[in-house]
């Protein structure tokens, strides 16, 4: 399948535009933007604002996150920064700081 | 595993440095540098603006910049490498374009298979197109047999003599010859 790995121990500082799935368990910095989900692993640090079809953090987060379906922050994932998606859930466990936009 | 092999996918771009442990296979496209201690696969129609740093390097796509291996740069058919090689071993394959200076400098580990492949978007092509130059050589071994044919076919027709041409069918010849002998004497 075509998708894109950022694994552990790499870091990517920039600017990230992609069409398919990304699944980071390293670090990324700047921005990132794709077409497909995008899921950020228990150890994954993204420091980025973050568009994709689908968004789950089970990692860490410091950033805006935007996703066209919705938003997974799951137990043990950190988000710091606002979420725009029309879903959204927050696991038992998980930790959130900052203000939600639902499209209502 | 502690690192991982990272993938950048065919459809993603990179605008900036990419940097860390591990190896690492590039479908897509970066502009920045790459810097890695693991190996470095670029496949084909991938490419990198910008130096890139690793291991083992086999490259397949394209690259604007420099390439230095602390093992090996390898540069497979198909690459296009604007920039310069630095590497214990460097491989340039037939069909890669290099414009740049090339040096072997360090001492060469023992060759070992890379970590991440190239992948090749048609194999099958790739493989008919290397064979068919491998099947070539044969032809002229082959024509030589011709004539010692045709010289055994002159040796059968000069025992025969003046007679008649051998008939098509053997053994259906063998038996009127002999009914025409028998008939004569």
């Amino acid at each position: 399948m075509a998708s894109t790995v950022i694994g552990e121990g790499l870091t990517i500082e920039g600017e990230i535009t992609g069409e398919e799935e990304f699944v980071i368990h390293g670090t990324v910095r700047g921005t990132l933007s794709t077409s497909g989900p995008v899921q950020v692993s228990q150890g994954g640090v993204v420091e980025a604002d973050v568009s994709g079809s689908s968004l789950t953090i089970a990692g860490q987060v410091t950033g805006n996150a935007t996703a066209q379906d919705r938003v997974d922050i799951q137990s043990g994932g950190r988000l710091l920064g606002d979420v725009k998606a029309s879903r959204l859930t927050i696991a038992d466990g998980a930790s959130f700081k900052g203000s939600v936009d639902m499209d209502v | 595993m502690a690192s991982a092999a990272s993938v950048i996918g065919e459809g993603t771009t990179i605008r900036g440095n990419v940097r860390g442990r591990g190896s690492i296979e590039i479908r897509g496209h970066v502009e920045g540098d790459v810097e890695v201690d693991g190996d470095v696969a670029l496949a084909e129609g991938a490419g990198v603006d910008g130096n890139v740093r690793g291991a083992q390097l086999v490259i397949a796509g394209q690259i604007s910049g420099d390439l230095q291996g602390t093992e090996a740069v390898l540069l497979e058919r198909g690459a296009r490498v604007v920039g310069d090689l630095v590497a214990p071993r460097i491989g340039i394959a037939e069909g890669a374009l290099v414009r740049g200076h090339v040096k072997t400098e360090g001492e060469a580990p023992a060759p070992r298979r890379a970590q991440v492949t190239v992948a090749r978007r048609t194999p099958e092509r790739a493989s008919v197109e290397r064979a068919a130059p491998a099947a070539a050589p044969p032809e002229p071994k082959a024509e030589p047999a011709a004539p010692k044919e045709a010289v055994a076919d002159k040796s059968a027709s000069a025992k025969r003599g003046a007679g008649p041409p051998a008939p098509v069918v053997p053994a259906l010849g063998k038996a009127r010859g002999k009914k025409k002998r028998a008939k004569r004497s």
